[in-house]
C-alpha cells in the first residue's frame, strides 16, 4: 500500500475530486430552486388574472431547471473521471475541484439573477405583454452567466 | 333530440346558463391543451439531454474507438447542452407564436 501512496497520488487526492463533483451539483442545485421559487411566486400572483399567459410565464422556470442541468453534466464527467488513490494524481483532484466550484457558483448567481427577474418579468408581462421580449433578452442573459461556468468547468477538465 | 336539450336547459336556467357552461367547457379544453404542450417541452427539456449524453456516449465510444475517454466525453457533454438548447429554443418559439394563435378562437 505504502508503494502505491506517494506525494503525487495521496490517499486523499479523490477527496477534492469527489468534492468537485458534489459541489458542482449542490450549488446549481441551489440557484435553481431558488429561481424555480422565486419565479414560483411571481407566476402564483399572476396567474390569478391572466390564466391564460401561464405558457408564456413558465419561461423563467424552464430556464432555472436548465441551471442544474449544467451542474449534472459536470458532475457525471468528474464521477466518470474518479478512481482510486494509486491512479489518481492530486493535481486531477485540484482540477476537478476547480471544475466543479466554478459551474457551481456561476449556477448560483445565474439561479439567483434568473429567479428576481423571472419574479418582477412575469408580474409585468401580466400587465404590459410586450415586456414579454425584454424578459426573455434578460432571462437569457442570465442563463448564459451558467453557461460561462460550464464552459470553464469543461475546459479544466480536458487538462 | 339536441334542439330539445336546448330547450329544457334555457327553460330552467334561462338564457345565461348553456353560454356559461359552454365557456367553462371551452375554458378547460383549451387549459388541458395548453398542460399538454408545456408537459411535453418540459419533459424533451428534462430528459433530452440526458438521453443524447449517454446515447452520444455509447455510439461514438463504439464507433470510434481511437477517441480518448476524456474526448468522448466532452463531445457527450457539448452535444447534451446544445440539444438543451435547441428544445429550450423551441420551447420559446411556442411560447411566443403559438400563445398568439391561441388566443384567436377565444375572441370569436
Amino acid at each position: 500500500m505504502s508503494s502505491e501512496v506517494s506525494s503525487d497520488n495521496p490517499i486523499y487526492g479523490p477527496f477534492f475530486g469527489v468534492m468537485g463533483a458534489a459541489s458542482a451539483i449542490i450549488f446549481s442545485a441551489l440557484g435553481a430552486a431558488y429561481g424555480t421559487a422565486k419565479s414560483g411566486t411571481g407566476i402564483a400572483a399572476m396567474s390569478v388574472m391572466r390564466p391564460e399567459l401561464i405558457m408564456k410565464s413558465i419561461i423563467p422556470v424552464v430556464m432555472a431547471g436548465i441551471i442544474a442541468i449544467y451542474g449534472l453534466v459536470v458532475a457525471v464527467l468528474i464521477a466518470g473521471a474518479l478512481e482510486e488513490p494509486s491512479k489518481y494524481t492530486l493535481f486531477r483532484g485540484f482540477i476537478h475541484l476547480g471544475a466543479g466550484l466554478s459551474v457551481g457558483f456561476s449556477g448560483l448567481a445565474a439561479g439567483f439573477a434568473i429567479g428576481i427577474v423571472g419574479d418582477a418579468g412575469v408580474r409585468g408581462t401580466a400587465q404590459q405583454p410586450r415586456l414579454f421580449v425584454g424578459m426573455i433578452l434578460i432571462l437569457i442573459f442570465a442563463e448564459v452567466l451558467g453557461l460561462y461556468g460550464l464552459i470553464v468547468a469543461i475546459y479544466l477538465y480536458t487538462k | 333530440m339536441t334542439n330539445k336539450n336546448k330547450k329544457t336547459i334555457a327553460g330552467i336556467g334561462g338564457p345565461a346558463a348553456p353560454s356559461k357552461q359552454s365557456k367553462q367547457k371551452s375554458e378547460d379544453s383549451q387549459d388541458y391543451s395548453s398542460f399538454k404542450t408545456v408537459l411535453f417541452y418540459c419533459m424533451l427539456i428534462v430528459f433530452l439531454p440526458v438521453i443524447t449524453f449517454f446515447l452520444m456516449k455509447a455510439v461514438v465510444l463504439d464507433g470510434f474507438f481511437e477517441m480518448s475517454e476524456v474526448k468522448v466525453n466532452i463531445f457527450s457533454a457539448v452535444g447534451a447542452v446544445v440539444s438543451l438548447h435547441i428544445a429550450l429554443g423551441l420551447y420559446i418559439y411556442r411560447a411566443y407564436f403559438g400563445a398568439a394563435s391561441s388566443k384567436a378562437p377565444k375572441e370569436d
